[in-house]
């Protein structure tokens, strides 16, 4: 105990990456944008990882964003991994919370909150909506609540990885009290983890070239069936807008050298059934990525459902919701009421109402600047025209802002 | 907001791999927006030899944004200003990817210098020579890191040091040194034929 307080403090004095510490990260769980532990990650629908935080900054406003690692397209805001959210809780305790902390801190800062997580409190019903059982206060096996939160009674919410190790251990003791038995009540003790922490939504078996959907939930590739239109996750009914997934090298990686009987296992048994090459080769319907000329984006403005993110079309903003970063659902998320809670811990109910709105202000926006330009232009004026206007602005030898922009330059670019 | 903790472990990183890469990035001042890189001339080019001096500033949304940087050393090539070391090179700037670092950008102007694109040139008098005298551009760049990124790679004391512990006059070894521009073996050179 009173070495892990000693490690934190000195983490915290010199910020370096662990030679205190006896949580050494590996590389695999090291976030490509922070470069420090991954906290409440999210898998990209390439594959690679991210925290929560750096993906949604990481993101593109106006446009469709791309992996920062391999630059692939995508314009859905996934959800956190949840499976991975509590894997590397249980691996790396101190230093998770160590992250934890820091990241909630910023989070005041900013005033836009991330979702919380509690490993269980609710169960999910076959309908998608999500409801209420058990009270914060007795779940206290590896659960996660940060009582410094605005309000710590509404996480009721995302609690969707809570069933994954919940049914597995109702279908052998069918008794919510035991639960503590089972998971040990630890805070900063390091928990060994096991299969149950690792398992398939579908099949609830260990992981097997696991694929992490849009809305967080994982699943063996071979448990996804592949479909002629938009896959669909099978718990949450959220839509997975990218195709077929691939597998999650790094999670794949981990499960088979952490697990090497029990993944052996499993691929013994699954290769009996079919011919997973089957499935590499499936294709699955595309939500396209490029936004139809004509239609409005909302720059910056994310579904909180599905996560389209920038919203293209109609949005539907929530009058109620108070949170600084709002509420907001496109078109398709607003007909079909998926009861999904919000990315950003909003404080949303059903019974909140909305607002259509059609267009934002991007159109007005480049008009303002355009007519600063006509005045007085300033570099900074410049630089966010730039940013405005498409990419490839900045590539085009033509371009007279880019001329403006090198300025200083141009005594030898002719 | 820049993000100074990974700027740290950045610079953490970057240290441990000084032997390899050959890549140095260090603080200006206490303020880590404002740095200084050096990245060594790549072997077999024109700028073999070399120690070229880059200029870094973070801007206030790094690593979301890309790191400004143009070269302090003088240097002859066809995507970098001769005048003001502007650096005309994609991932500065449309692709940036926060997954990339100082180091990793550093690699890629080291690249740059290694396999040069005239075709999108940020000095336009380099470039044309590049594509229409190859033998004198080679010869220009060449001589440009011989004057300035070499001399500069080296603090002058330092190599007046040298010369003195040679056996040579402290005022001499610096007439001489300042006569042939910084480049400590021409002046050795020198101080032995005089």
């Amino acid at each position: 105990m009173d070495s892990s307080e000693g490690s934190l403090m000195e983490m915290e004095n010199q910020s370096s990456k662990d030679a205190v510490n006896s949580e050494e990260i590996p590389d695999q769980f090291v976030c490509c944008v922070c470069l420090d532990l991954l906290y409440k990650p999210i898998v990209l629908h390439c594959g690679h990882m991210a925290c929560f935080w750096c993906v949604h900054k990481s993101m593109n406003t106006r446009n469709e964003s791309h992996c920062p690692i391999c630059r692939n397209p995508y314009s859905h805001f996934p959800g956190i991994c949840q499976v991975l959210h509590f894997l590397l809780l249980k691996l790396y305790p101190t230093t998770y919370k160590k992250r934890e902390h820091q990241i909630l801190e910023e989070e005041k800062r900013t005033g836009y909150f991330s979702p919380e997580l509690n490993s269980h409190e609710c169960e999910l019903h076959g309908d998608g909506e999500f409801d209420y059982c058990g009270s914060p206060t007795n779940s206290t096996a590896m659960c996660f609540q940060p009582s410094t939160y605005p309000d710590s009674t509404r996480n009721h919410k995302l609690c969707k990885t809570a069933e994954r190790v919940e049914s597995h251990v109702h279908t052998e003791q069918n008794c919510d009290g035991d639960l503590n038995q089972i998971i040990p009540v630890s805070g900063q003790e390091k928990e060994q983890i096991s299969v149950a922490d690792l398992l398939c939504t579908a099949c609830k078996q260990l992981l097997f070239r696991p694929v992490v959907l849009n809305c967080g939930h994982v699943y063996c590739q071979t448990c996804i069936v592949p479909t002629d239109t938009v896959l669909r996750c099978q718990v949450c009914q959220s839509l997975h807008p990218r195709g077929f997934p691939p597998v999650c090298l790094t999670l794949d990686q981990f499960l088979a050298d952490k697990f090497s009987k029990e993944y052996s296992l499993r691929r013994d048994a699954i290769q009996l059934k079919q011919d997973s090459s089957d499935h590499e080769r499936a294709t699955t319907y595309h939500l396209p990525l490029a936004v139809e000329p004509g239609t409005y984006t909302h720059r910056g403005v994310g579904c909180d459902a599905c996560g389209m993110s920038p919203i293209v079309g109609d949005r539907y903003k929530c009058k109620d919701c108070t949170e600084a970063i709002g509420f907001d659902l496109c078109r398709d998320c607003y007909i079909t009421r998926l009861k999904l809670p919000g990315r950003f811990n909003q404080r949303h109910t059903p019974e909140h109402k909305f607002e259509l709105i059609k267009r934002d202000m991007t159109p007005r926006l480049l008009t303002r600047i355009t007519e600063q330009l006509e005045n007085v232009s300033t570099s900074v004026v410049i630089s966010d025209f730039v940013a405005v206007s498409r990419d490839n602005t900045i590539d085009d030898p033509a371009s007279p802002y880019l001329h403006m922009e090198n300025q200083d330059d141009t005594p030898t670019n002719e | 907001m820049i993000d100074f903790a990974r700027v740290q472990k950045e610079l953490q990183e970057c240290s441990k791999e000084i032997d390899t890469s050959g890549i140095r990035v260090s603080p200006k001042s206490d303020n880590l927006a404002r740095l200084t890189g050096i990245i060594p001339g790549p072997l077999g080019t024109p700028y073999e030899g070399g120690s070229f001096e880059i200029d870094i500033t973070l801007p206030d949304g790094y690593p979301f944004e890309p790191p400004k940087m143009k070269f302090v050393t003088k240097v002859w090539h066809p995507n970098i200003s001769s005048q003001s070391g502007a650096i005309c090179l994609d991932i500065l700037k449309d692709q940036w990817s926060p997954a990339l670092t100082l180091k990793t950008a550093l690699l890629s102007v080291q690249a740059l210098l290694s396999a040069p694109e005239p075709d999108d040139p940020q000095d336009a008098v380099v470039a044309q020579q590049y594509l229409r005298e190859y033998q004198t551009f080679v010869g220009t760049a060449r001589y440009w890191t011989e004057s300035f990124a070499k001399a500069s790679s080296l603090g002058v004391e330092e190599k007046v040091q040298r010369l003195v512990e040679m056996g040579f006059a402290d005022s001499l070894v610096r007439s001489t040194l300042e006569a042939v521009g910084g480049d400590e073996n021409l002046a050795l050179e020198k101080l032995l034929s005089s």
